[in-house]
């Protein structure tokens, strides 16, 4: 197993490009290598070792034996382990806007909080947020049909707006609160929300959304009859009838009415 | 410059494949020059590519760029020291068009449609498109000063109107895009044949059709009517395609060309009665274009993959977007037209898509004629221009076209002939369904070929053509035609082994035929244009008009009245 360290040498004051970071891309090369990489920060590219410090093991290995270590401040860092397909990548504290972009395999572990765009159109693989993740987590990039289409996603915290739009498979599990209009156009995915929500499933056409805290529903949800999920007990909804959709909504009895 | 030992490929001049060498001076071909030598030994020589149908600039442009922000996301290129960044694969941003143009040999490209009222903002993108020559077609099919010049039967102000109105939106030619069935889209409605009359006009599209060629061959202008079906993309329309070309056979040409140009004959080869009995009728189509003369088509070839559908057919496109659940833009302009934007995919397993696909090339294939019909995806409706070299390795290889169509829907081959095409393109047809043939579609005298006197536009590309067989080695054909060695514009080279060096401005073609309007009809007319002014256009006549300011690189074509027999040949440029 290697453990290759990242540690920035400064404070970022503009944000840094740096889907390099991903043990798909270092794996193979040696540290001196890694640091002769190119990031570009804004409208110029840098080494990477005049971004960050670059430390651990020097010997190359197969990416899936590979954890990358993210140690300081990353949340100026943008797509972090962006298309990863093997091996780890670590975060003891934030990280910046899109981790996790177009992930295909592999673990991505944060500990902090995650920024926007979250393993947006993520195919596979799993992404572990202990902290808060921001909007968009797992949805698709403007415009674009489909957003996740498989994998995991574990937020401990909150999510923000539009949790997984335009989702056409995997999961997303949310320990607190998410933002508004999660599972926005969901065509597949399914999504757990511990806490509160508003808005769920808006033009949902397949897939499922559990919501375990309060939540106000659409007019366009059909109601259904009463199930037992884990021993409690939820309300079914069907829709988003606005277009023919099949998607599910269920919603826990303790916790249902509207704020 | 002399471009020396290539083996040039010029057919218009009866030049097949032979080595000789090429002189350049003041940006034309000429006998004899001087000058820097470019070595074009064992190299591939044609004139430039001219795309005579290709969406590249204006407002529809536009709606498909801002609805699909995440094409943007493909074709990111960063600036260098010569060209600014590039975006986008089915709606590249401007910049990119002309780069991506120059760098596969095409130094020529014709915008298809663009409504007179909006021809200011297309103006404004093809001034941004660098490198290459351009124009602009203008719509007239759905609009209500034509229709009512075709119901009074006055052909006279119709030509007068058509004069001034490819004057105001500084155009090049006669664009009829679903005759009638775009002002009928204005009542949710849609014509159905050639001789269904449209809403409040009393006129058939038919008469449409005629009264707009007869106009185009009384002003002489360089280019015939260019015509996009009514039923376009239904299925069973190819009855509606020959029906159209019937209307057309009397009418005389006014130049040695074709009377009428269908634009993406692809979309109009259709039989069955619906989608699910949907099949080729590329044959059918293929025959009239072989026992007739008047007509000429370009193919509108589907690409798998993306695609970025835009067309003043609002109703066509309405009806894509039902059909596939896709985002749909809608678009209405006053008096003129309608227009509409779908953004989808072509896959290969879909039957349909597999069709369309074999369509276009059976169109190319059975046609014997090369003259007849132009390369074209329709850019971007049936795939992005950049796809031209595919297209190309498909029309030259049979092991290819097996090969492609292995990956399709296996149902393919009993919905079209193509399996049992054997013809293989040579250099010589491919060159002139890319080069000479347009030109020669759309007049220009001084594009598509190399003879003395024409615009230096050359592309050289690094292959042999006695050494590569492109039956077989289709992957080098296609890799060479992808990337240009050298692209001379004018002259001047601008991009080599794929790299821009050189970012000139292009010319803008547009045509002046005001000195061919007698004073009466133009008086008649304007009388008329006063009216739909005051009671019905948003703007004033005055704000109507495309301004020189906009066009800053006019290359202006002004047709010699009728009457000046003697002199009629000469054209001032």
């Amino acid at each position: 197993m290697r453990t290759i360290t990242l540690r920035p040498k400064k404070a970022f004051d503009i944000p840094v490009e740096a889907e390099i970071i991903s043990p798909d891309k270092l794996a193979g090369l040696s540290l001196a290598q890694i640091g002769s990489l190119e990031a570009w920060q804004g409208n110029r590219t840098n080494k990477l070792s005049d971004l960050f410090s670059v430390e651990g093991d020097d010997v190359p290995v197969k990416p899936e034996e590979t954890t990358v270590r993210l140690e300081g401040d990353f949340s100026r860092v943008k797509r972090i382990a962006e298309n990863m397909s093997e091996g780890t990548v670590e975060a003891c504290g934030d990280v910046g806007m899109r981790a996790g972009n177009g992930m295909k395999g592999g673990l991505l572990r944060v500990q902090g909080n995650a920024d926007d765009w979250l393993g947006r159109e993520m195919r596979g693989g799993k992404i572990v947020v202990e902290g808060n993740a921001g909007n968009y987590a797992g949805a698709g990039y403007r415009g674009e049909k489909c957003g996740m289409r498989g994998g995991e996603m574990e937020i401990s915290g909150q999510a923000g707006a539009y949790l997984g739009e335009h989702m056409c498979g995997g999961s997303i599990k949310v320990g607190g609160d998410a933002g508004d209009f999660p599972g926005s156009a969901n065509q597949g995915g399914i999504i757990i929300i511990g806490g509160s929500t508003y808005l769920p499933g808006a033009e949902m056409t397949k897939g499922a959304i559990t919501i375990r805290g309060m939540v106000e529903m659409l007019p366009s949800y059909q109601k259904m009859e009463q199930v037992m999920i884990e021993g409690a007990n939820f309300q079914k909804y069907i829709g988003d009838l606005v277009e023919n959709g099949k998607g599910e909504i269920y919603v826990s009895n303790s916790a249902q009415q509207s704020p | 410059m002399i471009i020396k030992g290539g083996v040039v490929y010029d057919p218009a001049n009866g030049i097949f494949g032979e080595e000789m060498d090429i002189c350049v001076e003041g940006g034309k071909v000429v006998e004899d020059a001087r000058g820097e030598d470019i070595d074009a030994r064992g190299l591939l020589v044609m004139p430039g590519g001219v795309d005579a149908h290709s969406h590249i600039a204006g407002p529809k442009v536009n709606t498909g760029r801002i609805m699909c922000p995440n094409d943007g996301r493909m074709g990111i290129e960063p600036r260098t020291d010569v060209c600014r960044p590039s975006t986008g694969y089915t709606v590249p941003n401007c910049h990119a068009m002309g780069y991506r143009y120059a760098r596969m040999g095409y130094t020529t490209a014709f915008e298809a449609a663009t409504p007179i009222m909006e021809a200011r903002h297309t103006h404004e993108e093809l001034e941004e498109i660098p490198i290459i020559d351009k124009g602009a077609l203008t719509l007239f099919g759905n609009n209500w000063e034509v229709m009512e010049c075709v119901r009074d039967k006055d052909i006279g102000k119709l030509s007068a109107y058509v004069a001034w109105a490819l004057r105001s939106s500084r155009g090049y030619g006669v664009k009829i895009v679903n005759p009638g069935g775009g002002e009928a889209w204005g009542f949710g409605a849609n014509v159905k044949g050639v001789n269904d009359p449209v809403p409040n006009f009393d006129v058939t599209p038919a008469e449409i059709i005629r009264g707009l060629a007869k106009a185009n061959e009384l002003l002489r202008l360089p280019h015939s009517i260019h015509l996009h079906f009514n039923n376009l993309g239904k299925p069973g329309n190819y009855t509606t395609a020959i029906e159209t070309l019937e209307l057309l056979k009397d009418i005389l040409p006014s130049r040695e060309r074709q009377v009428v140009h269908v634009a993406h004959m692809q979309f109009s080869a259709y039989g069955g009665t619906s989608w699910r009995d949907f099949e080729s009728k590329a044959p059918a189509i293929a025959d009239y274009f072989n026992q007739n003369t008047h007509a000429t088509m370009d193919m509108g070839q589907i690409i798998f993959g993306n695609a970025t559908t835009m067309t003043a057919d609002g109703p066509l496109e309405y009806g894509n977007a039902r059909l596939l659940h896709a985002k749909w833009s809608n678009h209405d302009i006053e008096l003129e037209e309608a227009s509409g934007a779908v953004p989808l995919i072509y896959g290969r397993k879909m039957l349909v898509n597999a069709v369309q696909w074999a369509i276009g090339l059976e169109l190319a294939l059975l046609t014997k004629d090369p003259w007849k019909v132009l390369l074209t995806t329709d850019h971007p409706n049936g795939g992005p221009f950049v796809n031209y070299p595919e297209v190309i390795a498909l029309l030259m290889s049979k092991a290819k076209r097996t090969e492609e169509m292995a990956t399709l829907n296996d149902q393919i081959s009993k919905r079209t002939t193509l399996a049992g095409i054997d013809r293989e393109l040579d250099w010589n047809e491919i060159v002139i369904m890319t080069r000479a043939a347009p030109a020669k579609v759309l007049g220009l005298r001084d594009k598509g070929h190399l003879g003395p006197g024409a615009d230096a536009d050359i592309s050289i590309y690094d292959l042999l053509p006695g050494k590569v067989d492109p039956g077989k080695d289709y992957q080098l054909v296609k890799k060479a035609l992808s990337q240009s060695l050298i692209t001379i514009k004018s002259g001047q080279v601008v991009a080599k082994s794929g790299r821009i060096l050189a970012v000139p401005e292009g010319r803008t073609y547009w045509v002046d035929a005001s000195m061919s309007v007698p004073q009466a009809d133009q008086e008649r007319m304007m009388a008329d244009l006063k009216e739909k002014f005051d009671r019905y256009y948003s703007v004033q006549m005055s704000n109507y008009m495309v301004q020189d300011a906009y066009v800053p690189h006019p290359m202006v074509i002004r047709p010699q009245p009728f009457d000046q027999s003697a002199e009629a040949k000469k054209e001032v440029a």
